[in-house]
């Protein structure tokens, strides 16, 4: 039997029940933002994935999963019984709840676009206190140190590796948990308070009269 | 004296165009065009407005932002060195809060620069009132006003809380 194909006529979606009967690495190249990944599988879990030759960390291993469930194009064949040479950090991830929480991150991404914060927004932690989510808990402990410092989206996707839209959507998800929230700022030029005042009488003066403020 | 610069910024829809037209005493510049895509109204602002107020002799360039994302390098250019920022967001369309707080944190993640936000159609129940807003974008109540855009006093209040709280911050 040869499973091969391409990501354009059948879906990773698709392809996972297959192999998860099966030991062995499915190879898939011509992909859009990566020019190689394999991911082994074992005893229905996957155990490792490798990218451009080497492994991934789960982080960034559930970031190109994702990518790859929603892929079109790129090329995959199956190599029954590969074995990975090197695991670090295995993930052994069930193939069944692994496509289950893709999708739905996939799905509640796109459910989310209108809440999801701008790329270029700094957010900095404001609690030490973890996630107890597993996925949320894994970016805190990779991106821990840079949201010490502030970091925004696309800075964490870039140095983290992972998909802009999942970095965006892991801040607001620990935002909601009051876990991290957008840097200020800080003053540069602060405006004399005599420009501030004379403007204030002005502006008073101009559209009130002697009468206060609509809002006061 | 050298001019300063009042940015109003906001989601499509919110009252920028509307404010600065009620507002400025000079006719105002637009660059309205055909919306592209389903926003909700036929023209929309796609690089910014512009109207100016003179108060005493000082001059107060009022700049207005496109509303549509795809436009938000000219949020940055035209808050450089602002005196202060005006957000507005419609408060009988909550299904605009989202862009707003993601516009605001945005900028003031990127600028220094003082600011308040201002919740429009106040006039019109049922709307959300401005403390009901200041909630959900995480500010200060003394951060959000409300205010009807087309009535001169009522859209100039956002500017006298700008000043006010400018003055808080510089108050020892």
């Amino acid at each position: 039997m040869a499973i091969f194909g391409n990501l354009n006529h059948m879906s990773l979606g698709d392809l996972l029940p297959l192999l998860s009967v099966q030991d062995g690495a499915l190879e898939i190249f011509n992909l859009e933002q990566h020019p190689r990944v394999t991911l082994y599988f074992n005893g229905g879990l996957l155990h490792c994935l490798y990218v451009s030759g080497r492994p991934a960390e789960p982080l960034q291993a559930r970031g190109i999963v994702s990518q790859l469930v929603a892929a079109k194009r790129g090329s995959f064949e199956f190599v029954p019984g590969a074995r990975v040479r090197r695991c670090p950090q295995p993930l052994g991830w069930p193939l069944d709840q692994l496509l289950l929480t893709t999708v739905t991150v996939q799905d509640e991404i796109q459910g989310l676009e209108r809440s999801l914060p701008h790329p270029d927004t700094i957010f900095a932690m404001t609690q030490d206190r973890a996630p107890s989510d597993q996925r949320l808990l894994d970016f805190w402990q990779r991106a821990g140190a840079l949201l010490q410092q502030g970091a925004s989206a696309r800075e964490l996707a870039r140095r983290l590796g992972m998909p802009l839209e999942h970095a965006r959507y892991y801040l607001l998800k620990l935002r909601q948990l009051e876990l991290l929230a957008p840097v200020r700022a800080r003053r540069a030029l602060a405006r004399k308070a005599s420009v501030a005042s004379r403007l204030l009488h002005s502006l008073k003066r101009h559209f009130f009269g002697d009468r206060q403020a609509w809002n006061h | 004296m050298e001019p300063l610069k009042v940015v109003v910024s906001g989601p499509v829809g919110a009252g920028k165009s509307t404010l600065i037209r009620t507002l400025s005493e000079t006719e105002i510049v637009d660059t309205d065009a055909r919306a592209s895509e389903a926003i909700g109204k036929e023209l929309t602002t796609v690089a910014m407005d512009y109207g100016t107020l003179r108060l005493d002799g000082q001059l107060l360039y009022l700049f207005g932002t496109p509303g549509q994302e795809r436009f938000d390098f000219m949020w940055d250019v035209l808050t450089e060195g602002a005196l202060g920022m005006v957000l507005l967001v419609r408060g009988d369309r909550p299904q605009d809060f989202p862009q707003a707080r993601r516009q605001l944190d945005y900028l003031l993640s990127q600028r220094p620069v003082p600011y308040v936000v201002g919740v429009t159609r106040q006039d019109q129940p049922p709307v959300w009132s401005p403390a009901e807003v200041a909630l959900y974008l995480g500010q200060p109540s003394e951060r959000v006003v409300g205010l009807n855009a087309t009535e001169p006093r009522s859209a100039a209040s956002p500017l006298v809380r700008l000043l006010e709280l400018m003055l808080e911050a510089d108050t020892p």
